[in-house]
């Protein structure tokens, strides 16, 4: 050998995978199919970044306020937000991941402290970090603006509070990453989950029943909020506001032993990342087993369908009952509206309010719609190297579409069947007009939406891996047209609604809605054919995208 | 071109400026093992995609068993089976959920289904782990997987991308011994493989693609004929494969070049 490689420092490390993330994003984009992407890119990076932006002047308000005014202490309210926001919304919203992994760099010579770092600085670079960044910042300002002398200490704090924050990102996001890729554990996880969301059904209640003896309750467990990083950040400043230089310095030691524990936590984390942990999914629990059994028994139960229909039917089913976070979110929706209607203000609200069922009702199904909607746009996300069988298989396409829209409208129809259920029990029925026009504007969004969405996912595939979260992106452009679809068909429908108390004529609304729903089931049966032809001139672009 | 399992007229594939497959014209006859060679890149892949569907030819024709694939594709579908780059699974259902799925694909009954899916699992050795998800499986395992799911319709041809990499020497021989009772039986087989050797024990036949243009076809005695000059000689198909291919200007200039690694 002439020579060796040479070790390379730490920052060059992180300069070379920046590097090599720019050059995978330039790259992508160059290609002809991908511009497009660059739009969605675009509109979602402005109105992120006016969002972050209008936040900091916010923050900056805020921080000037409470420090004039005295109320220094009260700089903790702003960091419990940035805190909230830093370590939910990376769970909420994957799409906003990076999308690099950064444990690819593991084959390179580097060293485990090496890739600690570069697994934190990946972590800051994330758009949650960076907008929490952003607002640290622009708290300082206004911190700066009404009390220069508290700018040393906050600067301080705030390092302490990222430091906190990222090594806490990073290792629940790993845990995450690792507990969801087991079927066993990912199954365990959201019986949990939907455990908890039952379970919140009797928080009200109980709240109502018990609502004297448990409100001294939460008043003595609240003071135990201080001893978090965020009240600690704004005690803390408070202290040296105050004089209180031991309180400042148990403050600062507080945030700081947080940060340190989750850094060490995290270390051990990514010590096994290093040593090469292999994330695999466990075996299939009891219950699949018995079902495939069973259907080895030679019993059919979809044998009214068309095989090919019904395969996809299965298939699509069991994809998805093995894909915890995408279940996750179908069971978000009918969680969060249980939580809103089993409070019991809610009824005295719309009461003092006057706001009637009449109003709540579309706009509770509207929401489901909404959210339930929106995977249909890039629906063959998770289909990877499998897509191929679609197009070497003796199948037009629309018996794909209607295996997937089916499972996706039952998905809908059931969960909007709990929730009307839970409305009509809690908050009571509405007027049979405004029930019968919201089911037929279900129809019609629902069907609408469908033939848009599967032009979409046609058009912009974007392949997402099963049980991660983070490096998972939806297309930016599948995003827009979603967007783009629901406010046309909302907006039809808010218009159909106003036209009916417009008129006075409380059935306009039912009988336009089953005309539109008829037009948009008749529109979504003529597209499957246009569709299918649409799949076979994109079907390079699709299993290029989905194959990688 | 009825007796022809397959059969191409100028086929071209152009990706931009880059031509991938350059006016070939394949001839299969039924029952043919066909041996598809040709270094890297040389357009071996995406001729198999354009013969099973996957990828539109920028020109040409292509006859599969007689049909027109332009204008009777379904038809063409369901008489051949792929295994195809990437082997195409859906790695979120087990290997039986997988064969289930591509047998109703196929359109076979849901009896016939099942049935074919334990038979083909307990070929491929397969059946000792029902519970596993073809993700857990291992890359032999998969290949085995994505043979069982090409076959499973009985089909008249079958495609093959590179079947025996990775497979274990166990799996590899029971593959290689139901490949040859299947040409027996009259089914055309055209894979694609590096491994010359498995290629000359295995094909009466080969192809050789070089840079998109097919510069040999026949089968292996007349390409050795025609390298050689006279029949039954002992040049090996790794020769004829090499002479060919050289003889195409891939022979880069001998010179001295990676100094630094020796």
């Amino acid at each position: 050998m002439a020579d060796l490689a040479q070790q390379v420092g730490i920052p060059r490390q992180i300069l070379l995978i920046a590097g090599l993330r720019w050059r995978m994003l330039h790259n992508y984009l160059r290609r002809k199919q991908n511009r497009l992407d660059l739009i969605g890119l675009l509109i979602v990076g402005l109105v992120a970044g006016a969002f972050v932006i209008g936040v900091c002047f916010a923050l900056f308000r805020g921080a000037y306020d409470f420090v004039s005014s005295g109320k220094v202490t009260w700089l903790s309210l702003l960091f419990w937000g940035i805190f909230l926001w830093w370590q939910l919304l990376p769970i909420m919203v994957a799409g906003f991941g990076a999308s690099f992994d950064f444990r690819e760099v593991r084959r390179f010579p580097l060293s485990f402290a090496g890739f600690y770092i570069i697994g934190l600085a990946y972590g800051l670079a994330d758009f949650t970090g960076v907008a929490a960044v952003c607002w640290i910042i622009a708290v300082a300002f206004g911190v700066a603006a009404a009390s220069a002398a508290l700018l040393p200490v906050l600067l301080l704090m705030a390092v302490l509070f990222i430091a906190f924050n990222v090594a806490l990102e990073r290792l629940v996001g790993s845990w995450m990453e690792r507990l969801l890729a087991g079927r066993r554990t990912r199954e365990l996880f959201f019986a949990g989950f939907i455990l908890v969301m039952v379970l919140l059904q009797f928080l009200g209640p109980l709240l109502n029943r018990y609502e004297n003896s448990a409100e001294p309750w939460l008043m003595r467990a609240l003071p135990y909020l201080s001893y978090f990083p965020a009240s600690l950040v704004g005690k803390g400043i408070g202290a040296v506001a105050a004089g209180n230089s031991s309180a400042f310095a148990v403050a600062a030691a507080g945030i700081a032993g947080y940060a340190a524990l989750f850094g060490l936590l995290l270390w051990m984390r990514f010590a096994a990342q290093y040593r090469g942990e292999e994330l695999s999914e466990t075996p299939m629990p009891a219950k699949i087993a018995r079902n495939a059994e069973g259907a080895a028994t030679g019993v059919d139960g979809l044998s009214l369908l068309s095989p090919r229909v019904a395969a996809v039917i299965r298939k699509e089913a069991r994809y998805l009952l093995r894909n915890g976070f995408a279940a996750m979110l179908l069971l978000l929706p009918p969680g969060l509206v249980f939580t809103l209607i089993s409070q019991s203000s809610l009824v005295h609200f719309m009461g003092t309010k006057g706001i009637s069922p009449e109003l709540f009702f579309p706009g509770l199904v509207a929401y489901i719609v909404l959210i339930l909607m929106t995977p249909a746009y890039n629906s063959f996300a998770y289909e990877s190297a499998g897509v191929q069988t679609y197009f070497t298989a003796p199948l037009r396409f629309r018996d794909v579409f209607l295996g997937k829209n089916f499972v996706q409208v039952c998905l809908i129809a059931i969960e909007l069947a709990l929730c009307i259920a839970a409305f009509c029990y809690r908050v009571g029925a509405p007027p049979a007009p405004i029930f019968l026009a919201t089911l037929a504007a279900v129809v019609f969004t629902v069907v609408g939406q469908l033939s848009i969405a599967n032009w979409s996912s046609l058009s912009f595939p974007r392949k997402l891996e099963f049980g991660k979260i983070h490096g998972q992106r939806q297309s930016r452009m599948a995003v827009l047209i979603a967007f783009a679809a629901q406010i046309l068909l909302f907006a039809i429908s808010s218009l159909v609604l106003g036209l009916g108390r417009w008129t006075g004529d409380r059935w306009l609304p039912a009988k336009a809605f089953m005309l539109l729903a008829a037009a948009a089931m008749g529109g979504y049966f003529a597209s499957l054919d246009a569709l299918t032809s649409y799949a076979e001139k994109k079907k390079e672009k699709l299993i290029e995208a989905l194959c990688r | 071109m009825t007796d022809l399992a397959i059969a191409t007229e100028k086929l071209t594939r152009r990706f931009g400026a880059l031509t991938a497959v350059d006016n070939i014209d394949l001839r299969v006859t039924a029952g043919q093992f066909f041996g598809f060679l040709g270094p890297n890149g040389a357009g071996k892949s995406t001729t198999i995609k354009m013969l099973t569907g996957l990828l539109a030819p920028s020109s040409g024709r292509m006859q599969l068993l007689g049909l027109d694939f332009s204008t009777q594709s379904m038809e063409v579908k369901r008489q051949i089976g792929v295994v195809p780059e990437g082997m195409g699974l859906f790695e979120r259902l087990t290997g039986a959920e997988y064969l289930n799925f591509v047998g109703r694909m196929y359109g076979l009954n849901h009896s016939t289904t099942q049935q074919r899916t334990r038979e083909l699992l307990e070929f491929m050795q397969l059946a000792d782990r029902p519970k596993s998800m073809i993700a857990d499986y291992s890359h032999g395992m998969k290949k085995k997987l994505a043979l069982a799911a090409a076959v499973i319709h009985a089909p008249r041809i079958l495609f093959l991308d590179e079947p025996f990499e990775g497979v274990d020497a166990l799996a590899a021989g029971a593959l290689k011994a139901l490949l040859a009772r299947m040409t027996a039986r009259g089914v055309t087989i055209f894979i694609t493989s590096h491994v010359l050797e498995i290629v000359e024990r295995l094909c009466s036949h080969v192809g050789i693609i070089h840079q998109g243009r097919l510069v040999a076809q026949g089968s292996i005695e007349e390409l050795r004929a025609g390298i050689t000059g006279e029949e039954g000689s002992k040049t090996t198909l790794e020769q004829i494969f090499l002479s060919i291919v050289r003889h195409s200007g891939a022979e880069r200039a001998q010179i001295e070049e990676l100094s630094w690694l020796t």
